[in-house]
C-alpha cells in the first residue's frame, strides 16, 4: 500500500506527525543501551578470560634493611617449582609505572616511591593451585608476600556487568513500553478522528484488515524514516565513544569498539522497532474495530 | 422462513439508538428481488433507521432480519464485510471522501474487494462516463456540484454491481431536472436486475415514476401502496 491510494487520509492527523520522532528517540536509546549492553558483556567476559588462571605476587620492600632482591628470587624460584604453574614473570619497573598511570600520571623516571615487587603468575589450564599453603610457603622465603588470586575482584566485576546488563534491559524495557503506549495513543486518535471514513469503509465492505493495513502501511512508513534517523546518530555516538574511549589509556573504560557481529545486533534494533510499531499499529486498530459493527 | 426471491425481509423489528427511545415499531416487509420501492415518510420518520439497518450499520433492537435470504443476526462479523460488498448505498450527505478524486471514490469498493489497479481505472472511467461526469474524473468532491456529488456516490454504489441499492434522499440536494435525471438512471440500473429501494419526501417523483411506495410515520411502517400503473404489472 505504500505510495498507492489511501482511502484514510491519516498524513493529515496532527498526532501521527510525532510517530517519526517517537520512533526515532526510541531507536536512538535503545540501540545505546543495547551498546552498552554488548560492551559490557564483552568486557566483562574479557577481564574474566584474562584474570582467570592467574595469581599476582606482592613483595613488599623489606623496611629492615635486608636485600629485597633476594626475597624476590627465592619467591620467584619457589613459584617456578610449584607443580601447575606455568610462569612466574617479575613486573618491570616500567609496567608497574604503567599500571599506576591512571592514579599518579606519566613518570618521567623511575618512581621515587618504595613501590612493592610484582610477580605475575600464570596457572597451567587444568591445574589448581591451593593457594592458602602456597601463601604459607611465600611468607617463610619473602616475609610479608601476600597472593591476590582475583577472586574477589572477579566477584565484584560478575556482579557490576550483571547489574549493568539488567539496568539497560530495564531501559530498553521502559522506551519500548512508553514507544508502545504512545504508538496505541496516537492510532486509537486516528482511529477516533477518521472515524465517519472508517465506518464509510466498512459498509462499502472492508474487513478490519483492509482498514488496519491502511494505518500499517502509513506507520511503517513514518517508523522507518524515524528509525533511520534514530539509529544513524546512535551509531554515529557509538562510533565516537569507540573512537574517543579508545585514547584514554589504562583501561579505566571498556572497549567501546563493536565487532561487526555486535554491529549486526544493533542494526537489528531499527528493524524490530518498525516491526513492533507496524503490529502494535495493527493490533490496536482490530481491537478497536472489533466494537464497531 | 424467507419467500422465494425476497431478497430483504423484516420481521416485528424494533430498533432504538444505544438506550433511548424506540424509533421503529414491529416493521414487517419484503422485498423481492428485482423491485423498485419508494420509501416515504416526514423527516425523523425513520427512513434513515429503516435504510441503516438494511445497509447493516445497524443491528435491530428485537425482531429479525433476512438478507439474502440469511439471518443477519447470525452471520459471523466477519461475513458482514463480504454481504455488505451486495449491497450498494447512496447517502444523503453523500459521504465521498473529499481528499479523494472522483474516480478513486468511485473506485473504492472495488479496491476493498482487491481488484487490480490495471482494471479498476478503465471501468471506474466507462462508469463515470455513464453517469454523465467524464470530464471530471480527476476532480475532487470539493469542486463538484451537488448533482455531480450525487452522481459520483451513486456510481460508486453501483461500481461493484450490488444486488440491491440503497438511496436516501438522493434528490434531496438537486435540482428537479437532475433529480429526473438521476430516477431514469436508477431505473436503468433496475433493469438489470438490480433492487432498488429510494427513501425520498419527493412527491412529484413519486407521483411521476409509478412504483410502489411503504410509508413510515412515527416509527410504524405501512404498505406498499401500488400505484395504478404499477398494480397493472408484476410489482411486489
Amino acid at each position: 500500500m505504500i505510495g498507492g491510494v489511501r482511502d484514510v487520509p491519516l498524513s493529515e492527523d496532527p498526532a501521527s506527525r510525532y510517530l517519526p520522532w517517537t520512533v526515532g528517540l526510541l531507536v536512538f536509546l535503545a540501540t545505546l543501551a543495547l551498546a552498552v549492553t554488548l560492551v559490557l558483556s564483552a568486557a566483562s567476559d574479557l577481564w574474566r578470560q584474562s584474570l582467570s588462571g592467574t595469581l599476582t605476587v606482592q613483595i613488599p620492600p623489606p623496611v629492615d634493611g635486608s636485600d629485597g632482591e633476594a626475597r624476590v628470587d627465592a619467591a620467584l624460584e619457589l613459584l617456578r617449582q610449584t607443580p601447575g604453574i606455568g610462569s612466574a614473570v617479575r613486573l618491570s619497573d616500567e609496567q608497574i609505572a604503567t599500571l599506576l598511570e591512571p592514579w599518579l600520571g606519566r613518570q618521567p623516571e623511575s618512581i621515587d616511591l618504595p613501590m612493592p615487587a610484582l610477580i605475575d603468575v600464570s596457572v597451567e589450564t587444568g591445574s589448581v593451585v591451593d593457594v592458602g599453603a602456597l601463601s604459607v610457603r611465600l611468607t617463610q622465603v619473602a616475609p610479608g608476600a601476600s597472593i591476590d588470586d582475583h577472586a574477589a575482584w572477579l566477584r565484584r566485576l560478575s556482579d557490576f556487568a550483571s547489574v549493568a546488563v539488567a539496568v539497560s534491559l530495564v531501559v530498553i524495557g521502559v522506551i519500548l513500553a512508553s514507544a508502545v503506549s504512545t504508538v496505541i495513543f496516537t492510532t486509537r486518535t486516528g482511529l477516533a478522528i477518521h472515524r465517519d471514513i472508517i465506518e464509510l469503509l466498512h459498509l462499502i465492505g472492508a474487513h478490519d484488515a483492509y482498514v488496519a493495513r491502511q494505518f500499517q502501511s502509513y506507520a511503517m512508513r513514518l517508523s522507518i524514516f524515524g528509525a533511520l534517523i534514530g539509529f544513524t546518530l546512535a551509531a554515529a555516538a557509538v562510533y565516537a565513544l569507540g573512537e574517543f574511549g579508545g585514547r584514554i589509556s589504562g583501561a579505566l573504560l571498556p572497549d567501546f569498539t563493536l565487532a561487526p557481529v555486535q554491529w549486526a545486533y544493533l542494526a537489528g534494533v531499527p528493524v524490530g522497532a518498525t516491526a513492533l510499531v507496524v503490529i502494535t499499529v495493527g493490533i490496536t486498530v482490530t481491537r478497536t474495530l472489533r466494537k464497531m459493527m | 422462513m424467507n419467500a422465494v426471491g425476497d431478497i430483504v425481509r423484516f420481521e416485528n423489528v424494533g430498533m432504538r439508538y444505544r438506550l433511548g427511545a424506540e424509533i421503529l415499531h414491529d416493521v414487517n416487509f419484503a422485498l423481492p428481488a428485482g423491485s423498485f420501492h419508494f420509501l416515504t415518510g416526514p423527516s425523523g420518520a425513520g427512513k434513515s433507521s429503516i435504510l441503516r439497518l438494511m445497509y447493516l450499520a445497524h443491528r435491530p433492537s428485537r425482531g429479525s432480519i433476512s438478507m439474502f435470504g440469511r439471518d443477519v443476526s447470525a452471520v459471523p462479523r466477519r461475513e458482514l464485510a463480504t454481504m455488505r460488498r451486495r449491497i450498494g448505498v447512496v447517502f444523503q450527505d453523500f459521504r465521498l471522501l473529499d481528499h479523494l478524486s472522483a474516480l478513486d471514490n468511485v473506485a473504492l469498493p472495488l479496491r476493498i474487494a482487491g481488484a487490480r489497479e490495471t482494471q479498476i481505472r478503465d471501468h471506474v472511467a466507462e462508469l463515470l462516463k455513464w453517469v454523465g461526469l467524464e470530464g471530471q474524473v480527476d476532480d475532487r468532491p470539493s469542486t463538484l456540484s451537488g448533482g455531480e456529488q450525487q452522481r459520483v456516490a451513486i456510481a460508486r454504489a453501483v461500481i461493484s454491481r450490488p444486488q440491491i441499492l440503497l438511496a436516501d434522499e438522493p434528490t434531496g440536494n438537486v435540482d428537479d431536472e437532475i433529480a429526473v435525471r438521476l430516477m431514469h438512471l436508477l431505473e436503468e440500473l433496475n433493469k438489470i436486475g438490480t433492487t432498488i429501494v429510494v427513501a425520498t419526501h419527493n412527491e412529484s417523483l413519486i407521483e411521476r415514476f409509478k412504483h410502489p411506495r411503504y410509508h413510515i410515520e412515527d416509527g410504524v411502517l405501512t404498505g406498499p401502496f401500488v400505484p395504478e400503473r404499477a398494480a397493472a404489472g408484476p410489482a411486489s
